[in-house]
């Protein structure tokens, strides 16, 4: 047990290690700049797969399909929200916790546009 | 069955988490990610269940080596799960910044916490430099780490009732073990009604329950507390002793050597001290033995088989080699040699000096039908290194060889 105590915690670091030289040397490309546009209620419902997850915040439209798989808790927890207007949700987790600054940071790499109003 | 019980308990416990949170884990790395939180939970919690030092449970679940291998095995795969969960997380991400970004934000600081802590705890469990009085708070961190790494599950997951569940059995099995166990609350009240030096720097100790009398057989052996306040200065932590045989009043007698500060202090343990007993646990001697023993002891190793002999004459031919440093530090050796001519189908074969190799090769040549034996050794790791080998070269099978280790980490 010892061995595989060593050899797991050496292995960690090293995946630690490789993980913060790589975000280093790889600065992320910028992203396209796209035009903002106005997105209805009803084209966003349209969107309310996992898959094809689009959904509200605040007046702005993300598209958080690729990031779905990545997010913290089960996909199941953000998948209920795509199609609708989450911004309750954003700000209590359903667990009357916000979302960390973190979280507020990464929210407009997926902006896609402004909500229309009614 | 019982050899397996502890392992099936901890398969089952992963096996019951991956099927309640598996469906809802997603795909891919992260989902890779969630599953071996989840396990590495799972057994976090078989870990803790095998630390509880609850006689009953340790007999149903294989008995003391058992549970202490279970503790171990079961602990240190859960790390090696819970060190794959950031990773896989991270893994999840195609970018390289993303994926740091995932390792450092904030919704995985207290993971990162009890991850350093697990590290830190098991690093003093396997490091060679700590001693056992340094070990003991030290080890504390892993549960201190198993809780910090439950509250960050919980925080986190979908499966709130689980994860809850789950926190709330770790805290019972901790609160059991520090306030219930370690306290001595399970424990059994014993007197000391006769004291002995069978050797330099060895106390023998003949205790009389109080109340109930611990079943205690040959081989097996009890957690002791004396007192820290009394006067002679006990340690008031629970150590191992080999149980070194019984009293006519259903009492039982520990000898303990000085080889630390708390064997020291009991040194010095006078008739009428309290004490108390846990246990008892080992199954090092069987009952009944099927054909020809050899037993090997090396110091104060030769307790148990002192019980042995002491609680029924020899049925099978029993051949017990005995090795001391000087002959002042064998225990027991005048009773043994009486023994020796009391019964015809006892020899003992005792030899001083510091070399353990000398003494086997000197006197492993005497026992008849060597290959035929079981054998049980009891002693420092040097005396069983000394004679794993010798015994292979005789023709011993490995599977008739038992060692008695008395670890406690």
């Amino acid at each position: 047990m010892r061995k595989v105590f060593l050899i797991a915690t050496a292995l960690f670091w090293l995946a630690i290690a490789a993980l913060g030289v790589r975000a280093l040397t790889h600065p992320p490309a910028s992203a396209p700049a796209s035009a903002e546009r106005l997105i209805g209620l009803a084209e966003m419902a349209r969107h309310h797969s996992p898959g094809d997850c689009w959904l509200a915040i605040d007046g702005a439209v993300y598209d958080l399909s690729v990031y779905l798989p990545q997010h913290p808790a089960e996909p199941a927890v953000l998948a209920a929200w795509c199609g609708k207007e989450a911004s309750a949700a954003y700000r209590t987790k359903n667990k009357g916790r916000p979302h960390s600054a973190y979280a507020d940071r990464q929210l407009p790499t997926y902006r896609i546009g402004r909500l229309a109003a009614r | 069955m019982k050899r397996t019980a502890a392992p099936l308990l901890a398969a089952a416990g992963v096996a019951t988490a991956l099927g309640l949170a598996g469906p809802a884990a997603g795909v891919g790395w992260v989902a890779l990610g969630r599953l071996s939180a989840w396990a590495g939970s799972a057994l976090l919690l078989a870990s803790l269940l095998f630390m509880l030092r609850e006689p009953v449970l340790t007999r149903q679940l294989g008995g003391w080596e058992a549970m202490l291998r279970a503790h171990h095995h079961s602990g240190v795969w859960a790390y090696v799960l819970l060190l794959i969960h950031p990773l896989a997380l991270a893994a999840g991400h195609d970018d390289a910044l993303g994926a740091w970004q995932r390792l450092v934000a904030p919704p995985g600081r207290l993971g990162w916490a009890a991850l350093l802590l697990l590290m830190l705890g098991l690093g003093t469990t396997f490091s060679r430099q700590v001693s056992d009085r340094r070990w003991r708070p030290l080890h504390g961190l892993l549960g201190l780490g198993v809780l910090l790494g439950l509250v960050h599950a919980a925080l986190l997951t979908v499966h709130i009732g689980l994860a809850w569940v789950t926190l709330a059995l770790a805290l019972a099995a901790l609160a059991w073990r520090l306030a219930v166990v370690n306290r001595g609350l399970t424990a059994q009240p014993y007197r000391v009604t006769a004291v002995a030096h069978p050797a330099d720097g060895v106390v023998e100790l003949a205790l009389q329950p109080e109340t109930t009398a611990l079943k205690v057989a040959a081989g097996q052996f009890v957690l002791a507390r004396f007192q820290a306040q009394a006067p002679y200065g006990g340690c008031g932590e629970f150590h191992p002793f080999t149980v070194s045989g019984g009293t006519a009043e259903g009492g039982l007698r520990v000898s303990v050597k000085a080889l630390g500060r708390c064997s020291g202090r009991i040194q010095a343990v006078p008739v009428g001290a309290q004490a108390l007993l846990q246990g008892p646990f080992g199954e090092f001697l069987p009952g009944a033995a099927a054909g020809p023993r050899l037993w090997v002891a090396g110091g104060i190793g030769i307790t148990p088989f002192m019980a042995a002999l002491r609680a029924q004459p020899c049925r099978v031919a029993t051949t017990l080699i005995y090795l001391a440093r000087t002959p002042a530090d064998a225990a027991f050796l005048d009773e043994l040699q009486a023994l020796e001519r009391e019964e015809p189908s006892f020899q003992l074969l005792f030899q001083a000096g510091d070399s353990a190799e000398l003494a086997l090769d000197a006197l492993l040549p005497q026992v008849d039908r060597l290959a035929e034996r079981q054998v049980h050794i009891c002693g420092p790791a040097p005396l069983v290194r000394a004679l794993r080998p010798r015994l292979a070269k005789a023709g011993v099978a490995p599977g008739a060889v038992q060692v008695e280790s008395f670890q406690l980490r």
